[in-house]
């Protein structure tokens, strides 16, 4: 790893970082308040037959309990969108960008290893996805404790929540580098990455709202992404190992492409 | 010791396409961007290495910086293998890349902090340089968006130079600058060399190869066409010459060594082409009352185009005698 390099991109990610980090806890001190507020009236009109039963369970969350409203939150488009800002747009940018711009010449001509280069990249998406993810937590825990639901909260379980959310993230951000070292240009490398992640996002909530469709969850990582279950006490060892071995995986393509491959001058 | 030396270095494209590529790319056949280039350049030297867009200038460049693989022969940096030690090379050298890309949201001074720093050599050379470019601690305060292509330029320069690296290679590194600050480049160059740094500069400018290269490569369609110095480079072109005599007592030159394409035109001058030593044809003209000589003194750039010319004729199949396939021999 280049402390340089990894000096600089926490420099130019910072505010970026503060301001995804800040919506990501207000998001999630928003949370709660939903369940406090509208939880009970909300389980009445669905138990009248008013909302069909599937609406109630969108992507494993609901607003019945907080450990359902949390899982909410963590599948909600808002949710994903705060985090891909990292997991997806810098992972894909962080080569494919600099190489489409041209400004990757200019880096690599110091004693910079691609393979060097790369792990860097890794550390500093990791850090910044850690950091939001925390920053869920925090909203979470700041939210809970604003409505009074805190001694409903098992915030012992947090740090499990915070893992399972990393290696979904980080999964989805390893594929977006492993992208990005194979691309001369941003577009095919965040084209993949959304695919990827769009994909697997569809597969999951049609699975969560239609029964035909629940066969095509498993093929997908936010399957795996087990908020209520790990807030009530269940863990899905199999689904944490399932998403680390995809991590591990697009790091290991990525280690090998990136140094194998040639760089032919920008056009 | 050479401070550079390629050997039957090679690079072909579309020999190794991965699976990935192909999501977005059709696999393409073979191109032959660089073939069997041997040249070496020793130290302190400032070695000028020409050719037309798409010769394999850049190319080469690329593989002796880590960014392409070569297919077949090897080279060495410094004497570092271009495949192995890349690394190690990239720390002992300075690179101008063609038509450089630089940090926009960066100021000048953070741009050339950071680099220096992801060098990990003292910038040592960096103030020196910033004077003699004419670049302000004022302007370098400013985010490099707001440089002119001349200043960008100038950056690039400075960040290739500023650790007084062993080998500087420099892509066309007068681009965008103008007459003055051009002047002041090529002095660093001079001062550079006396230091024993050796400068290997790649540009299609002639006349600039011509001002500060000791020895020239010229290739074409990946393939060496002429390595040889400048000087004797320009000797061996022909020089247009024209003379005037009164009362039409002009010399007659056939079967003077060295003279070719005599032409008398309608107004009483007399135009040829010299090639080689002056002496015989100084001595034909002797005598004789001539009133206007003009020797018009060969540049590079017609050098070149006979070079190109000739190639061209052979078929570009093999290097002309001249050409040395000496290339590795000095």
């Amino acid at each position: 790893m280049n402390a340089a390099l990894f000096g600089h991109l926490w420099r130019s990610q910072r505010t970026k970082l503060l301001i995804v980090c800040v919506a990501m806890a207000a998001w999630n001190v928003f949370l709660p308040v939903i369940y406090q507020s509208f939880g009970v009236q909300m389980k009445s009109l669905v138990d009248s037959g008013i909302i069909p039963k599937q609406l109630t369970n969108f992507g494993g969350g609901d607003v019945f309990s907080l450990a359902g409203a949390i899982a909410l939150g963590y599948v909600h488009p808002i949710s994903i969108i705060l985090v891909s800002i990292f997991a997806i747009g810098f992972s894909t940018s962080a080569v494919a960008g600099e190489r489409q711009r041209g400004t990757l010449e200019v880096l690599l001509a110091r004693p910079l290893s691609r393979a060097g280069l790369y792990v860097t990249l890794v550390a500093a998406v990791l850090l910044f996805i850690a950091l939001v993810l925390v920053a869920a937590s925090i909203g979470t825990i700041v939210g809970s404790a604003i409505v009074g639901v805190l001694s409903e909260l098992s915030i012992e379980r947090l740090p499990l929540l915070w893992l399972n959310g990393m290696l979904l993230w980080g999964g989805f951000a390893m594929i977006g580098l492993a992208a990005s070292v194979s691309f001369d240009r941003l577009s095919p490398a965040l084209g993949i990455t959304v695919a990827i992640v769009i994909v697997s996002y569809f597969l999951d909530i049609l699975g969560s709202l239609w029964p035909d469709a629940k066969g095509l969850q498993p093929y997908s990582m936010f399957h795996y992404l087990a908020s209520r279950d790990i807030l009530t006490g269940t863990v899905d060892l199999f689904g944490l190992a399932l998403l680390t071995a995809i991590g591990v995986i697009a790091i290991g393509v990525a280690l090998v492409e990136f140094p194998r491959r040639d760089l032919a001058a920008p056009s | 010791m050479d401070a550079l030396s390629t050997v039957g270095l090679t690079k072909a494209y579309g020999h190794r396409e991965l699976p990935i590529h192909r999501l977005a790319h059709r696999p393409t056949g073979e191109v032959r961007a660089l073939e069997d280039l041997s040249i070496a350049v020793a130290e302190g030297e400032i070695f000028g290495f020409l050719g037309p867009n798409g010769a394999g200038k850049s190319t080469t460049i690329r593989l002796l910086l880590g960014y392409l693989h070569p297919t077949a022969g090897s080279a060495r940096v410094l004497g570092l293998d271009i495949v192995r030690d890349s690394v190690a090379i990239r720390s002992r050298v300075g690179y101008l890349p063609g038509g450089i890309a630089l940090y926009d949201s960066l100021s000048g001074e953070h741009l050339l902090d950071y680099l220096g720093e992801l060098t990990g050599r003292p910038s040592t050379r960096r103030a020196e340089l910033l004077d003699r470019l004419e670049l302000s601690a004022r302007t370098l305060e400013r985010p490099v968006r707001d440089y002119s292509r001349g200043m960008r330029q100038k950056i690039g320069i400075i960040q290739a130079l500023q650790h007084d690296p062993e080998l500087a290679i420099l892509d066309e590194p007068t681009e965008g600058l103008d007459p003055l600050m051009q002047r002041a480049f090529y002095a660093i160059l001079d001062d550079l060399k006396a230091a024993g740094r050796t400068i290997f500069f790649s540009s299609h400018v002639l006349s600039e190869v011509e001002r500060v290269c000791d020895r020239v490569a010229i290739v074409r369609r990946g393939r060496l066409v002429a390595l040889q110095d400048v000087a004797s480079l320009l000797e061996r072109r022909k020089r247009n010459v024209e003379i005037r005599a009164t009362d039409g007592d002009l010399p007659s030159l056939e079967g003077v060594a060295g003279v070719s394409g005599l032409t008398r035109t309608a107004d009483g001058r007399l135009t040829c082409q010299l090639e080689g030593d002056v002496g015989p044809f100084l001595a034909a003209i002797a005598g004789h009352r001539i009133t206007d000589l003009t020797i018009e003194p060969a540049h590079l750039e017609e050098a070149f185009l006979e070079l190109y010319e000739d190639a061209e004729a052979e078929g570009d199949l093999d290097p002309a005698p001249s050409i040395a396939t000496a290339a590795a021999a000095r």
